[in-house]
């Protein structure tokens, strides 16, 4: 910190491989460009007017006494209660989180731990959901479901998001794992650990951070997943974004802004405790 | 007695039987569980393939190559190569903004900094694109941020349209998907060492010599990669073109829901699907084929 403040503010040039303040200047307007629309809707749950105008007229907390009285009131009207959309939401997002950390733990160690047939495709075949067309994926998985003989209503999204978050959970548990030398599950078979219980009490607690990470991102991108989930959501289960949708589908309602206020603030939350766990290493994507 | 615990008497059992179960029949048994999860995305895929080549009414059983002849008619083709052109425009435009906001990821010493950093980019791609959707409205509207910031410039008379036409999407295509190009291009230039820059400015380059003929160069496997992220992810984008373009701007992945939901049309809707696998897989094959031969490049050369 000290070191920039004296380039920033001495006006010392700085040296090579050091970022200078042009570099600087010019990455902070286009980070703040980036985030624009999130600070822009942040701001306009504040409005006191009733358009979009932006700047607001006037600023007032209507919108969250609105947002406030829907929450613990809700309009007969609606289809489901904002209540239990978020129940939904908090829920499939806490199952995709377990199940998606439990599968790549294992996979994860598999991957650096052992040389074995296939393992380029193995690879390639985990990091497929990150490029794979979410429409086609939600079509599919609608195709899937709508022909099974029973029906699934929480689970089809869990296994949705399971598959969708599986690439970035493996990816932070890999990265944990091979920064553990192989030599202390070898000292704790030496003690006469058995191989799982080498990898459970040793190898696991090792790789805590690492798998924080991946449970937490998990979690984050189920909880603001939209694309596939719009596919497959009915009546009966829906989450959050999809209730948000559903809402604004005909006209813009500044409530939304306030709710999504919410929204953004427990990804910040949950982003600043991911970089947090990751620490200096950066996020595994 | 702590040493009862970690030694054995002489004599005792042998350590462990060794195990009879094989390296690699172990190592497939930790990959099962989330092999079935991404299997169900492999059936997925061979679901639609055949769907696609159904028709409609008879998904399963019949077969014609009829939804992709409807592929070829004009107003698909139009949406297709419409897809196209906005996923490579985003790319290049998103490739040109990451770029120096990589360099600065990869170049800062203070942790807070970095931490700020990166939660502005993660922000982008992990907020819900429906809250970043409703932002957008707010700044592109009749009234909104940006043309009131044009209108005070005196740069134009009246309100400019920007919702509901291809400008508007195209800035919601770069804003969403640009952390997917800072990602990769800030790991790259993370593993350009400072002692190549260092020897660059000691021969007397300027800092944008250096910054154009060492780092730029020995990144370029990061740039690929980060623009053909974005250019897979905007093809098949599907919130932005849906909120922001209303129906006007039909990309591809609007396309396939308008298939299924008012139409229930699904051998159009798979056939449009395969359509977007394809263009993406392609993507990323050649994108692999570049970067590596690259990569090796640059390993020879070093």
């Amino acid at each position: 910190m000290s070191n920039l403040l004296k380039s920033l503010f001495r006006g010392a040039a700085p040296l090579p491989g050091e970022t200078g303040r042009f570099a600087m200047g010019l990455s902070g307007v286009i980070l703040l460009l980036a985030v624009l629309p999130i600070l822009t809707m942040i701001v306009m749950s504040f409005s006191g007017a009733s358009n979009l105008d932006f700047p607001p007229a006037s600023y007032s907390l209507q919108w969250y006494q609105a947002a406030w009285n829907t929450f613990v009131s809700p309009d007969a009207s609606d289809v489901l209660s904002l209540g239990q959309a978020f129940t939904t939401s908090l829920l499939v997002a806490t199952l995709s989180m377990l199940f998606a950390t439990l599968i790549a733990v294992p996979a994860a160690y598999a991957l650096v731990r052992c040389e074995f047939r296939g393992k380029a495709a193995a690879l390639q075949l985990m990091s497929l959901p990150l490029v794979f067309p979410m429409v086609v994926l939600g079509l599919a998985l609608l195709l899937i479901f709508d022909s099974l003989p029973f029906q699934l209503n929480t689970s089809r999204l869990v296994i949705a998001h399971v598959i969708l978050a599986l690439p970035f959970v493996v990816r932070n548990c890999t990265a944990a794992m091979l920064s553990i030398g192989s030599e202390v599950e070898e000292a704790a078979k030496m003690l006469g650990a058995s191989p799982l219980r080498a990898i459970v009490d040793v190898v696991v607690p090792l790789m805590r951070s690492g798998i924080l990470a991946g449970m937490l991102l998990a979690f984050i991108i189920s909880f603001n997943e939209f694309t596939v989930t719009y596919f497959l959501y009915n009546i009966d289960v829906m989450t959050v974004p999809i209730w948000m949708y559903s809402r604004t589908v005909s006209s813009l309602d500044p409530t939304v802004f306030s709710f999504a206020v919410l929204i953004v603030l427990i990804d910040f939350a949950l982003i600043w405790a991911l970089e947090k766990l990751v620490g200096e290493g950066g996020v595994s994507f | 007695m702590a040493h009862s615990t970690l030694t054995r008497p002489v004599g005792a059992a042998p350590l462990r039987p060794a195990k009879t179960i094989s390296p690699s029949a172990r190592a497939w048994l930790f990959l099962t569980p989330s092999m079935l999860f991404l299997g169900v995305l492999i059936a997925a895929s061979l679901l639609v393939l055949r769907m696609s080549v159904g028709t409609k009414g008879a998904e399963w059983s019949g077969f014609s190559l009829a939804s992709y002849a409807q592929l070829l008619e004009p107003y698909y083709l139009k949406s297709l190569l419409l897809t196209l052109r906005l996923a490579l425009v985003s790319a290049l435009i998103a490739v040109l903004l990451a770029t120096p906001v990589g360099y600065c990821m990869s170049r800062l010493q203070s942790p807070l900094l970095r931490r700020v950093f990166l939660a502005a980019v993660l922000m982008p791609l992990l907020v819900n694109l429906l809250l970043q959707s409703y932002g957008w409205l707010v700044i592109l509207g009749p009234g909104g941020m940006l043309n009131q910031a044009l209108l005070g410039l005196g740069l134009i008379d009246r309100p400019v349209m920007l919702l509901y036409n291809q400008t508007g999407v195209l800035m919601g295509l770069v804003q969403t998907a640009f952390p997917l190009a800072v990602l990769p291009i800030a790991s790259a230039m993370r593993g350009v060492a400072r002692s190549y820059e260092e020897a660059a400015a000691t021969l007397g380059a300027s800092r944008l010599q250096v910054f154009r003929q060492v780092v730029l160069p020995m990144s370029l496997p990061g740039i690929i990669t980060g623009a053909t992220l974005v250019f897979a992810y905007n093809a098949s984008s599907f919130v932005v073109p849906l909120l922001l373009g209303g129906r006007r701007v039909p990309m591809l992945a609007v396309m396939v829901h308008d298939q299924i939901a008012p139409l229930m049309n699904w051998p159009a809707a798979s056939a449009a699907g395969v359509v977007l696998i394809v263009t993406t897989l392609a993507i990323m094959t050649f994108s692999e084929f570049v970067t590596g031969r690259r990569r090796r490049i640059l390993e020879a050369s070093q």
